[in-house]
């Protein structure tokens, strides 16, 4: 039914290229969502599936059918706005209702979803107010609700959280996580922060400049990430990069006026592409306090000079140097107060990755 | 120091009114001149006493102005004038500021190839002097049969007052989002229904604007009105001008001043009755849609 095909999407505005070329196969009942930071052209390839821009070259295939010069009221998708867009001379009801209405859906049945909606979004006592007189959750209800009433074949969402404050948006981003494993519908979501990118989708496609770094799960995104940017762009406190010479088939840091030789998982491949020097991408969550571990060739006892903490709550991110390079540690909170120089660290490098530090493309 | 201070401010608050006061009077002196001579008699008039009060009101000089004064060889008074005038004025009015709604919301919310040189093109109009389009206005007129009747002088003002209309609704369309359009389309709604259900409802405050504007314009012209009408179709500030050059016997100051008040009265009720509205407008555009 939701079932959206890109084949091929081209757009340029004049001489600039915003999209390059971009195929992506959204399944019927799937969370897409579409990270990348500003300019990479997210809006666009979502206002390009809307309708509300036309097509360079490629094709758009939605449930089926090409919808590539169809005009947007013809393609049976709804969107949220990130500016809400209601319409701020009518109320809630009609807001809702206005798609309907300019669908001809008999007035009965207009009011019985206008109802339906309301009650499923909670703003049911809300429905005689103007957008005006509502909070910015509200509203963002309202926008949803619009979306919903008419059931079509897909939503976009398009930044829907960024104006709201961030306890409210981490609300909102579980009642879109329930609201979509209860209606099943297909749902492309643009957003820049990755947070929600990692919370919210079944797949996520990180995005820059027009070309689509990679398709996967958060998992794959998160753990096995194509290239240096994607590492880079998705996690928060980000990866962390040092640039090492390889020795034999390990990697050499310098960390607390000592060498250490680190053992990764892709030695052989760092033995066949034949480079000197690597860049180690490593996650701050791999930089722990000392913990019992059996036997394991990946752990490493690395003593840390610890210039910075920054206590989260739940943990404490430690920042020292690796080869002149700045690398966060995550502590528990108890060592984080003790943390110094000299602070002894569990380096687990299980899960460290390693890129060709000029081309930033992964070495595996 | 308490007391000084508090009589300071009101030494000050004083001063303040009292200019205000006297600037206000200045303004309004001769609005009470013409008002208070329009209810003498021509007796009390030569006698001289500009700025006293009637001695004896009366309303000859407002009923001569209106149904019986000469202007030039005809005696009806301003009365067929002033019909002249509102079916010139209502019209025109409504007409440019139903193009200048349409021109504005095409202008800001569906733009194409070329649309901003049309807005400067357009703009453009709003300062070209009326004198220069005097001659080839009056050929057009004869080419569309429509010199000296009361429809062309509707188009002339038309034409004219498109320019303002068109910055007044494109300059408040601009302020409101675009994405209203883009979620409206998606909608499913029109061009016509965009305008129709989402901009109309908007644009109440521009809409007084630019109805005050035109009216005012349109009322008080005269480089027009005397140009391109006839001997029927004259609006009123001409027949204004007929009727205080026309003196048949002794120059009648009192049906003057009356003539004058009256031809001036519709637009001095418009601002009275919606001038909070026209700075509301006004100001309304600027900030936010």
């Amino acid at each position: 039914m939701g079932h959206i095909q890109l084949k091929n999407v081209c757009k340029s505005f004049g001489s600039t290229e915003v999209l390059k070329d971009i195929d992506l196969d959204i399944q019927d009942g799937e969370l897409l969502i579409l990270i990348g930071p500003s300019g990479c052209g997210k809006s666009t390839l979502m206002n390009l599936i809307a309708g509300l821009e036309d097509i360079t070259s490629g094709q758009i295939v939605v449930a089926g059918s090409d919808v590539s010069d169809k005009s947007p009221k013809d393609r049976d998708i709804a969107m949220v706005f990130q500016s809400y867009a209601l319409y701020p001379t009518m109320n809630v009801a009609r807001n809702i209702s206005f798609g309907l209405e300019m669908r001809k859906v008999p007035k009965d049945e207009q009011d019985e979803t206008v109802n339906k909606v309301a009650e499923l979004l909670q703003i049911d006592h809300l429905l005689d107010r103007k957008p005006g007189q509502l909070s910015g959750g509200q509203r963002q209800r309202v926008a949803m609700g619009r979306a919903l009433a008419r059931s079509p074949k897909a939503f976009l969402f398009d930044e829907p959280l960024s104006n709201l404050d961030a306890k409210l948006r981490v609300e909102m981003r579980t009642e879109i996580k329930k609201l979509h494993q209860r209606l099943g519908t297909t749902i492309v979501y643009v957003t820049h922060d990755q947070v929600e990118a990692m919370t919210l989708a079944n797949r996520i496609a990180v995005l820059k400049d027009g070309i689509i770094q990679q398709l996967g799960t958060p998992y794959e995104i998160y753990n096995d990430p194509a290239n240096h940017f994607v590492a880079d762009f998705m996690g928060s406190p980000g990866m962390n990069f040092v640039e090492c010479i390889v020795f034999e088939d390990k990697l050499v840091i310098h960390s607390g006026s000592q060498n250490y030789q680190l053992s990764v998982p892709c030695s052989d491949a760092i033995n066949r592409s034949g480079l000197d020097s690597v860049l180690l991408g490593i996650r701050p969550e791999m930089l722990t306090d000392l913990k019992p571990h059996e036997n394991n060739p990946y752990i490493h006892e690395v003593i840390f000079d610890v210039e910075v903490i920054e206590p989260m709550g739940g943990d404490t991110i430690a920042i020292g140097k690796w080869n002149d390079t700045e690398v966060q540690a995550r502590l528990s909170p108890e060592s984080g107060e003790i943390a110094d120089k000299g602070f002894k660290l569990q380096v687990d490098t299980s899960k460290a990755i390693v890129f060709d530090p000029l081309t930033g493309q992964r070495v595996r | 120091m308490n007391i000084n201070k508090i009589f300071h401010i009101n030494l000050g608050r004083t001063l303040i009114y009292l200019v205000l006061i006297s600037f206000a009077i200045i303004y309004l002196a001769p609005l009470y001149v013409m008002f208070s001579t329009s209810l003498k008699d021509i007796e009390e008039i030569r006698s001289g006493n500009l700025l006293a009060l009637p001695n004896d009101p009366t309303l000859y000089a407002w009923g001569k102005a209106w149904s019986s004064a000469c202007t030039g060889s005809e005696c009806n008074g301003l009365a067929p004038f002033f019909w002249n005038s509102v079916k010139i004025v209502f019209p025109a009015v409504i007409i440019s500021t139903i193009v200048g709604a349409f021109n504005g919301y095409v202008l800001s919310k569906w733009k194409f190839k070329g649309s901003e040189l049309l807005f400067g093109a357009l703009l453009f109009g709003c300062f070209i002097p009326f004198q220069v389009i005097l001659l080839p206005m009056a050929i057009l007129l004869s080419k569309l049969g429509l010199s000296n009747t009361v429809s062309g002088l509707v188009l002339v003002h038309v034409i004219y007052g498109v320019a303002f209309t068109t910055l007044f609704f494109r300059n408040y369309y601009v302020g409101i989002p675009t994405e209203l359009v883009r979620a409206a389309r998606l909608d499913g709604a029109g061009f016509i229904d965009i305008f129709r259900h989402i901009f109309l409802p908007l644009s109440t405050p521009i809409i007084v604007v630019t109805l005050i504007w035109q009216f005012t314009q349109i009322w008080n012209d005269f480089l027009f009105g005397v140009v391109y009408s006839g001997s029927g179709t004259q609006p009123i500030t001409v027949a204004l001008n007929n009727l205080v050059n026309t003196s048949i016997g002794g120059k009648e100051y009192n049906v003057d001043m009356a003539a004058a008040i009256i031809a001036a009265l519709p637009t001095l009720i418009v601002y009275v009755f919606a001038g909070k509205y026209f700075v509301r407008g006004l100001t309304a555009g600027a900030v936010k849609g």
